[in-house]
């Protein structure tokens, strides 16, 4: 176990609100990863993801004051990542600055990757999953994230969002429907894609 | 097949009433399963160890950080409330300087209060401080000036009392 690792949460948010840099730090690369998972499935844009979490750890660095160490740092950070990647979404695509579905195309995927059987369903199914994201709201987006990705309850995620657990459930419904919609097509079956 | 992330129960509380038989609704739910298992093999892009660093520099200015946390007398005067109210009470003080320095015109006095006139065609009667001014002794003096005929120079009457209005005076000026 990494010496960092041993330090709490707690801990660390308490030096950081001192002005402990290094503390701040080792909080940063030990949530950083789940920030940008985060970010990345509800803007689902590579180019923007980077100053989504960037504003995500502004807003955190700037709110531990008013972090209360009794409840979990990880749902609270869950709840910042999840809000402000909801606004940098509306925002982008407000300005019109969105990319659309087309742009993240099967031809584009496969640049990135070298060319073979697999990778091309890969990134076959990459635009898929992108496409069917992207029918979607954000909001209902973020509900299925936080649910199956990061395994929040329906109750945190009526929270985090503002809603009822009802209404979560609606969300994480529909967006399992659009993805289902999508991704058991014959064009990609998972023979194919392992 | 089963999934801990998506149970059959949490499949059947999404989905309630939806499948005619057991057999239907399993057949649905390892759908679901194989859609999650599609998911969990899509790759999220990493941040590269530069642009982590430098999303940390950004967001972590420890000099402003700390003066969040402590109190020090410029942060306070930082402050956009406290700024604010400054701005409007110099404001207020300066405006209030300008007013006082200006110089303040003497209290007029109602012109009615010193010098009255009725006019009528051929006479004008004056009245007021100034004639009480003028002739001190004489009580409520009014001075008529009129004209008996129209080429006829004007004749000056003051009219008043004496002794709380015993004496009433009659006066060709």
């Amino acid at each position: 176990m990494d010496a960092d690792d041993a330090i709490s949460d707690g801990a660390l948010i308490d030096a950081a609100r001192q002005g402990d840099g290094d503390a701040a730090a080792c909080l940063y690369h030990r949530h950083i990863d789940r920030v940008h998972r985060i970010c990345y499935r509800i803007v689902l844009d590579r180019s923007q993801v980077a100053d989504c979490v960037q504003e995500v750890w502004f807003k955190v660095f700037r709110s531990l004051g008013r972090f209360q160490c009794d409840n979990s740092f990880t749902t609270w950070l869950n709840s910042v990542a999840a809000n402000t990647a909801i606004d940098y979404y509306r925002k982008w695509k407000r300005n019109g600055r969105h990319v659309g579905i087309e742009d993240v195309s099967a031809e584009r995927l496969p640049a990135e990757a070298p060319v073979d059987g697999r990778q091309l369903d890969n990134a076959a199914m990459q635009r898929r999953i992108h496409e069917a994201l992207q029918e979607i709201t954000v909001n209902q987006r973020t509900a299925f994230v936080l649910r199956y990705f990061e395994q929040m309850s329906p109750s945190e995620i009526a929270k985090v969002l503002g809603c009822r657990e009802g209404t979560v459930r609606t969300h994480i419904q529909r967006c399992l429907l659009a993805l289902r919609a999508r991704l058991t097509d014959k064009a990609i079956t998972r023979g194919a894609v392992k | 097949m089963s999934n801990p992330r998506f149970s059959l129960e949490e499949f059947n509380t999404l989905f309630p009433d939806k499948f005619a038989s057991r057999e239907e609704m399993l057949k649905e739910y390892n759908a679901f399963l194989l859609v999650l298992e599609q998911l969990d093999q899509a790759p999220v892009p990493e941040l590269s160890m530069r642009r982590r660093a430098e999303i940390f520099r950004r967001s972590w200015p420890a000099q402003s950080q700390r003066s969040t946390w402590t109190w020090s007398p410029l942060a306070f005067w930082k402050r956009p409330a406290v700024t604010f109210a400054l701005g409007l009470a110099l404001g207020c003080a300066l405006m209030l300087g300008i007013t006082k320095a200006q110089p303040q015109p003497p209290h007029p006095i109602p012109v009615e209060e010193t010098f009255a006139v009725e006019r009528t065609q051929h006479m004008e009667t004056y009245s007021g401080k100034v004639l009480q001014e003028l002739y001190p002794k004489i009580e409520n003096p009014t001075m008529v000036v009129e004209k008996t005929q129209e080429s006829s120079p004007p004749r000056r009457v003051l009219h008043g009392t004496l002794d709380n209005g015993k004496i009433q005076v009659l006066w060709n000026l």
